[in-house]
Parts: structure tokens; sequence; C-alpha cells
């Protein structure tokens, strides 16, 4: 697929402020940080989720749980894909029953992530309540999906592409929207 | 009935005499060039006219196995292979061990007018080991030769009485020489391929023993042996040594053993499985220099059809033998004569004069009062082996797909066609 | 600046790719010839959260929905097949076990034609294990089904040796890789597809393997392969040993004169406390089981803490999800 950068979305000190305001939210909806934690699901959810934890605890003072799930073996999309999937470990270190989950993710789209999510997270146990906090919402919902917590709306077309970057995967950081050349 | 077979390029095992145009009469050959009324012409095209090939050792399940192949169909698929004659092997159900069962081979045969069917009889009855058949009466019946092909004769006393009755009736007996507790239930040859795969391995010693016994009784007793499918080197060596010392023994070897090694079974297709076993490459090459030396008598197919069903079975439960006998001659020439590992005239001797000699018949040449058995090669045609086309009921081959040369075009038997290969030989 | 604490980094992307497709391009297992090194640590990894998912209380994932795994069991098993069995339920596919032992099998009847009559049911892959060597082989020729050996007569059981190596590397104190490590195999090697997998398994891995056993049973022939050594001294064998992995003795080879009697196996080839004192001080014991107690080891062997018997049998279900996984995800 060749891809061709069409416009900057978010800088590296937009996202910034983005995920400050989420975890402001996280915390009131939640009426604090008790029984939290923040699952990010594989593989830009996770350092996502860790920056999150840690605003949590700046403000609160408390740290939530972190977890990291992967969601490949409840994808329904996978006939779709080129490759072998890569499985990846779940790390989920604590009991998800009558916990408070928010699962994060850098970009919701189809939702057919967030459900496997739901379902692979359900799987493990009954939580209290399950959110759902993304850093871009590009539209083009296939399921009935919203996310509770968003750090920016963007519509884009079918034929575009977010990239989402963050220093500890890509070495560097940002919201890309790009283009894939025809 | 005179016929006249022009533009033939004449060869026979002792002489090549160039283009002529051959006179075939009341089933002899009258000679070339001769000039004169015939009744029937025939255009060779300038194509090798030759010998009929004569194979000592052709398996045709009748009676009892007429679901794999019969007369009708084996005798057709000599032919198309170019051979006149053939002996056919004993291990049939019931096994050819009674006098009224060859003379009932030989009428049916006679009726078929294909190839002709020199029938073998059992050594033993039942194939058994135990007692001996009456060789005389199989002798009148027809059967020109003994043999319980298929299952070595364990008891050395027995094969002992065996060749001493055969040499006073003037019979010659073919071993299938292999030792049964050294074999075991190998299924390939054992070596470095059969390990590495994990099938129970059929050593070459099992089949070197053997020979020594058969040769050495041989010796002791004067009887004419043939040693069937020698398979391997070290019992060719055997076959040499007792050779050098003058023993009245004879050896064969198989087309297949010729050209294929054990590294076939990579694929695991009992399509290859056959007793003796495909063996090493080092076993081919010396094998084929044994050839070259004059060592070995006569080339035998071995043709041993089955279904494709038994085929398909497991390695284990898939019965031994490969069906051969239309595809002989091009593998041979395809393989061996036009790599120059091999001479025409030798392949031809060992098709023709060779396996005349083991059986003291008359030698086969293109002189004139010979009986007009001829086969017409088109050597110089690459055709795709079509195992759906084959005359024997098998029609499944392990070189099917394969391009090879040298197929016989036509074969007449005294004198009358009884094979023409359908349409045009379509180049690869 | 958003800082995760576990550092991500993705692997090069072109090996990446050229790995994805060879494991895209693999249809069957039948023997584990072909496969790379770093195949088996993709199918290892993918074990580990397989292992992970058969830990939690609700043991299944929706992976294989809508596949059907076949189980073609010619020859009887209890154990491999129920852990096949487990393996495919556990992502939520189908079985159907066809049990095509001598009883319902006429001998003789065409492997092609019970294998036409079954695949009229559609299963997209079987499970096959059968008494004589090639039969997975052979089958690949009649179906569009994917195959998966689970043992073919002496020469081959992939996934044993898959769930064996699995085993080791996790519980082998310190465990980083596989090379230098050194795999002693003792008892009957000749009959056994086991240790002819395991062979072609460590030493692609970097492993060395020695062979040990009676001469009868030990077939020079095997020396053949890249970094194997042959011994007839148990001890030799053990000596530096990472891991001894005893074979069964059956009882037919005494009558069929390949051993004079199971005292003299015992006494010459029995892996026991003294043998072990010569293997390395971690070593591990392995035996594919059913072990025969006393006779390939020594009850005070087997029961040791060095004994991972019980977790091989355990290893035996998340290694074959993966197998299963890797095979089948996005072919439909």
């Amino acid at each position: 697929m060749n891809l061709k950068h069409k416009a900057t979305l978010m800088d590296s000190v937009e996202m910034g402020r983005a995920l400050t305001r989420i975890a402001h939210e996280i915390i009131e909806q939640n009426k604090g940080a008790e029984n939290l934690a923040l699952v990010g699901i594989h593989t830009r959810g996770v350092p996502i989720a860790e920056h999150l934890a840690n605003l949590i605890e700046t403000f609160e003072g408390v740290t939530p749980q972190v977890g990291k799930l992967d969601i490949t073996l409840y994808r329904d999309d996978l006939t779709e894909i080129a490759l072998q999937p890569v499985v990846k470990k779940t790390e989920v270190p604590f009991d998800v029953e009558g916990m408070r989950i928010v699962l994060i993710d850098d970009v919701l789209y189809t939702g057919r992530t967030a459900r496997a999510a739901l379902d692979a997270l359900i799987d493990m146990g009954r939580p209290a309540v399950i959110q759902y906090a993304v850093l871009v919402d590009r539209g083009h919902r296939e399921l009935p999906i919203r996310a509770d917590y968003v750090g920016k709306n963007m519509p884009t077309s079918k034929h575009e592409v977010i990239k989402v970057q963050l220093e500890s995967i890509d070495g560097e950081e940002g919201v890309e929207l790009m283009e894939v050349a025809r | 009935m005179r016929t006249i077979i022009k533009n033939a390029h004449l060869i026979d095992a002792t002489k090549d005499y160039g283009n002529a145009d051959l006179y075939l009469k009341d089933g002899n050959i009258e000679g070339t060039d001769l000039g004169g009324d015939v009744d029937e012409t025939l255009d060779a095209g300038g194509n090798v006219l030759t010998p009929a090939f004569i194979d000592l050792h052709t398996h045709l399940r009748e009676p009892g196995g007429e679901v794999k192949e019969d007369l009708k169909s084996g005798l057709a698929a000599a032919a198309a292979g170019g051979f006149g004659t053939v002996i056919s092997m004993a291990n049939t159900k019931p096994t050819v061990d009674e006098a009224g069962i060859v003379s009932e081979l030989v009428a049916k045969a006679e009726a078929i007018d294909q190839a002709r069917l020199r029938p073998s009889a059992a050594l033993s009855h039942g194939l058994s080991g135990k007692t001996l058949t009456d060789f005389a009466a199989l002798k009148a019946a027809g059967a020109v030769m003994i043999t319980d092909d298929g299952i070595p004769v364990e008891d050395s006393h027995l094969m002992r009485r065996a060749c001493e009755y055969a040499r006073e009736l003037g019979l010659v007996i073919q071993t299938h020489s292999e030792d049964p507790s050294l074999r075991q239930d190998g299924v390939m040859n054992e070596g470095v391929v059969s390990q590495r795969l994990g099938l129970p391995g059929n050593p070459a010693s099992a089949e070197a023993i053997m020979i020594f016994r058969d040769c050495e009784i041989a010796a002791m007793t004067g009887a004419r042996v043939h040693i069937a499918h020698v398979s391997s080197k070290r019992g060719m060596q055997v076959v040499e040594w007792f050779k050098e010392q003058g023993a009245p023994v004879t050896a064969e070897v198989t087309p297949h053993h010729l050209t294929l090694n054990d590294s076939v079974f990579e694929e695991f297709d009992p399509i290859y499985k056959v007793a003796p076993p495909l063996r090493t490459q080092e076993d081919v090459d010396y094998l084929l220099d044994a050839v070259n030396r004059g060592v070995v008598d006569s080339i035998g197919t071995d043709h041993a059809p089955h279904t494709r069903a038994e085929k398909d079975l497991d390695m284990l439960q898939a019965p031994f033998g490969i069906g051969n006998i239309e595809v002989s001659f091009p593998l041979l020439y395809t393989e061996l004569v036009e790599t120059g590992k091999l001479e025409l005239s030798l392949l031809l001797k060992l098709l023709q004069t060779g396996p005349a000699n083991v059986m003291n018949w008359d030698a086969p040449t293109l002189e004139p009062g010979k009986p007009a058995d001829l086969t017409l090669l088109e050597l110089k045609t690459a055709q795709k082996v079509d195992a759906k086309i084959f005359k024997s009921k098998a029609k499944f081959s392990p070189w099917d797909g394969q391009s090879l040369k040298g197929w016989p075009i036509m074969t007449f038997v005294a004198g009358k066609k009884v094979f023409e290969r359908e349409g045009v030989l379509e180049p690869v | 600046m958003i800082k995760g604490s576990t550092p991500v980094t993705l692997a090069d992307p072109a090996a990446e790719k050229a790995k994805d497709e060879t494991q895209r391009k693999r249809k069957h297992l039948l023997d584990l010839a072909d496969w790379t090194k770093e195949e088996v640590e993709a199918l290892f990894n993918t074990a580990d959260v397989m292992a992970q998912v058969m830990e939690r209380t609700i043991k299944k994932v929706p992976a294989l929905q809508g596949f059907t795994v076949g189980t073609l069991f010619f020859e009887n098993s209890t154990r491999t097949k129920l852990s096949f069995e487990r393996a495919a339920r556990a992502q939520s596919a189908d079985v159907m076990s066809f049990a095509a032992g001598a009883s319902s099998l006429a001998k003789g009847e065409s492997l092609k034609d019970t294998l036409r009559t079954i695949d009229a049911m559609q299963s997209d892959l079987y499970v096959v294990r059968h008494a004589v060597a090639g039969v997975p082989y052979q089958l690949t020729r009649w179906t569009d089904a994917a195959i998966v050996n689970a043992g073919d007569g002496r020469r081959a059981h992939p996934t044993q040796a898959l769930l064996d190596a699995y085993t080791f590397s996790k519980n082998f104190a310190d465990f980083d890789s596989f090379e230098g490590k050194k795999l002693a195999i003792v008892g009957d090697v000749m009959h056994s597809r086991v240790a002819r997998s395991n062979i072609e398994l460590w030493t692609k891995l970097g492993a060395e393997v020695t062979l040990c056993g009676p001469s009868t049973l030990l077939p020079r022939e095997l020396e053949q392969f890249q970094n194997v050594t042959l011994t007839n001294s148990v001890y030799e064998a053990a000596e530096g040993a990472h891991t001894v992995m005893a074979l069964r003795l059956q009882n037919e080879r005494m009558g069929a004169g390949l051993l004079p009697s199971i005292a003299e196996y015992q006494a010459r080839y029995q892996v026991t406390e003294e043998v072990m004192a010569y293997a390395h001080d971690n070593a591990l014991i392995m035996h594919p089981g059913p072990m025969n107690r006393d006779v390939e080891l020594s009850g005070t062997v087997a029961d040791s803490g060095r004994s991972v018997i019980e977790k091989q049998v355990a290893n035996g279900v998340p290694v074959r999800m993966a197998v299963l996984y890797t095979l089948l995800v996005g072919k439909k």
C-alpha cells in the first residue's frame, strides 16, 4: 500500500493536551481512581494507557492498574489481512471481576477492534463497568460502538488512513493523515 | 501370405543390415530386397525394424488376478511394448502347478493372437516351498521354465532336488533370490534413505545371500539357474564370482532397477514399491556397468500390474510390483542409449538373443527362415507417456507424463501384425 | 511526550514479511523438515498466548470459529487425540472424530476411498495418525483439507517434538536459547517417530543430539543427520546433557529378537540417578509416554523434581492450539 502524507492532524503537544483532558474525564466519570484499571489494546493502545495511568496518578495520587490486551484471537477480519497474524501476550495482572475498566486504543474506526476487545475482556471475568477511550475517532462505524472518551473527532474518507505515531514505538510523535496513492 | 515391409532400417543383435525392404512369407522371414508379388505392403518409413523382444519375466495375473491383468490385456500390452514372446509367471490363483492349468493358458493365448505366451510353472505346489510339482507333466503341457517367482524357495534341500530334476528334463529354473528372514517386512531398500523416512528396510545382503545359495546349488547340481531381477551391487558381485568359475547361472536385470533409485520414496508413493526393492544409485551404476561388461544375460521386465486402489494403500499394505511392459524399451532407450550409457546393439541383444540363449531357444535374428516376430521402433520422436492409453489394465505408471523416445509402432508375430500404434507420435 | 514503560519494537519489516509469507504458504504439518528456526520461535510465542488462555476460567477463544477439524486416527491413541480435540475446541472449532481404527476400516479398503467418504463432510483440517510412514503425505494428494501428522509409523510426530522442545524452553533454568544445548535420547530409537522428529527439530534450533541404545535398536545410518552422535553407553549419552529423554520400550521388540530381555535393557540403558549424575546440573528428564515405570526410567528419576513428563502432556494442548491456529487462521 502506497501512502501519501496529506496533513498533520495533531502534533506532540496537542496529543499531550488531549490525553491530559481525557485523564481528567476518566477521573470525573469514575468518581476517582479506586477500583480503576486501564487496559491498552495492542499495539499503540498500550503506551497510551501507561501514559494515562501516569497522569491519573499525578492528579489523584492513586495509580490505576494497567493491563495489555491482545485481541488477535478475537478478530473477525483475519481473512482480509494478507499475512500470518502475530499473536502477542495479553498481560492483565489483576482480576477483572468487579473492576471499572477503561479500554484504551489509538484510533476508533469500524468498531470491530473494540468489539473483539470487549469479548476478550469478558472472557476473563465480569467487570463492573467497561468504558472506552480513544485518541482519535475517525467515523465509519460498522457496529453500534461508541467511545466514552475521545481525544479528537476527525471525519475521514475511506481512502484515507490515520497514522498515530508514538515515541516509544515509532520514534516520533503525532497524528498524521495519509492518503492511499492511486 | 507374402508381405513386404518397405523402407526399413534392419538391425538385429548381430548386425546392422542398413536400409532395405524385408519380405515375409507364411509367418517367416523370407529375405531382403527380393522383389515379386506380395499380398500385403507396409511402409516402415525408414524406422528401425528388429526382432520382437523376448521377456522371460512377466506377470499376466491369470488365473485369479484378472482384475489386475489377464492374458488378453497382458499379451496386447506386451505387443505394444515391442515384445513378441513372454514367459508368464506362475504365482497366480490358483498357482500354475498342474498340467491342466498350463494347457488352458496355452490354448487361451493362442486364440488371443497377440504376443506369444510361453507359460512357466511353479516349482512347488501352491508356491509353498514344500513339495515339488510334476515338472515333466508341466513341460509336456507347454511349460518352458520352472519358477516360484514372487516367493523365495527357503528350503535349500528342496531347491537342490528341484535343480537336479530340472536338469534331467532340460528345464531352466528362475529364482526369486531373497532371504526372507533378513528381508522381513522391508518395503524399500534398507539404507540411509529408509532410516530417514522411517520405513522398514530390506537390505541388499538379503539378496546377496540367497543369490549365493542359488548359484551354489546350480554349481553343485549342474542345473541351469536364471537369477531374476538382480537389484544390487552385492548381488551382482556374487553372480560374477560364480560365473567366473563356470557355474551354469544366468542373470537378469529389470528396466526399473537400471533407471530408478530409492530416493523416489521421498514422495511416499507405493507405486515404486517392488521386490526386490529399488536400491541406491551406487547399485544402479554397478548394474549398468555389469551389463556393459557382459555379465548380465537378459533384461526382463518383471511387469507386475496391480489395481490403482491397491497401490493407493499405505506403504506396508500396498502390494509389490510395477507395471512397465509398454514403456520398458522407450525407457531404456531414452535414459541409457540416448545418454550414451548403453549401446543400442547391446540393448537389443539383452532383449533378443540374450533371453533366447538363457532358454536354449533359437536366436531371433533377421536371417531368412527365422520366424517373422518383429517390432518396428520409432527412435526419433519424443512423446509423453500416457498411461491412460495403455493396453494393460494397470493404466497408471511411475513414468506417466515423462517424455520418452523409442516407441514401438508396429509388432508382428509369425508375420501377422498384432499391434499398431494409433495416431501419429506427437512430438513433445 | 507519551512515554510507555514497555519498549515495543517492530521487527525489521522485510524479515517480518519474509517470515509471514512462509507461514502464509504453509498448508500442512507433515514433519518439521522445512520449518525455519524463526517459524518455530513464532509458534512457541503463539503457544505462550494459548497457554495463557488455558489458564483462564473461560478456556476458549473464538479464533477458529467456523472451522471444522477432523481427527482421523488409524492407530489408537487416547492422549494425543484428546489433546488435539481440546486444542481445536478451545479455539471454538468444531471437531469430528472418525474412528478409522481396525474395526471400522476393513483391511484393504483404500486410504483414498476412506478419505473421500469422510471428506464429504468437509473438514478444513485432518489430524492423522497411522501405523505406516508416509500416509499423511499420501492423504495430501486426495483432499483439499490441511493435514496435520499426529504420528506416522516410525517416521515423524512433529507436534510431540514441538511440545518437547517447548517444555524444555519453559522449564530449563535460565533458558535463553537452544544453541549449544545437548539432548540425549535413550531407548528404542530405531522404531521411534518421537526420536526422529526431535532430532529434526532440536538440531534445527542449534542443539546437539546424542542417540543411545543397544546396537540392534540404533541404526548407524542415523549418523547422517548433522549434529547427531550415536553411543551405546548411557553414561556417555548423559554426559553434559541438558535434557535426557527416555523412549518407551515395547514388549514386541523382545519377541522379534531385537533385545534379549527387559532385564538386559534395565541393566544397561535405564536412566537412573546414577546416570543423571553425569548430566548437566539443571538437566531435565522427559518421556513421551506412556512410561514403563522402572524400565526406561527408574521410579526415583521419574518422580524427581527434574522430571517434566507431566508438563510435556500439559503443554501438548497450547502447542497444538498454536499449530492449528497457525495453519488455519485466515484460510476461510
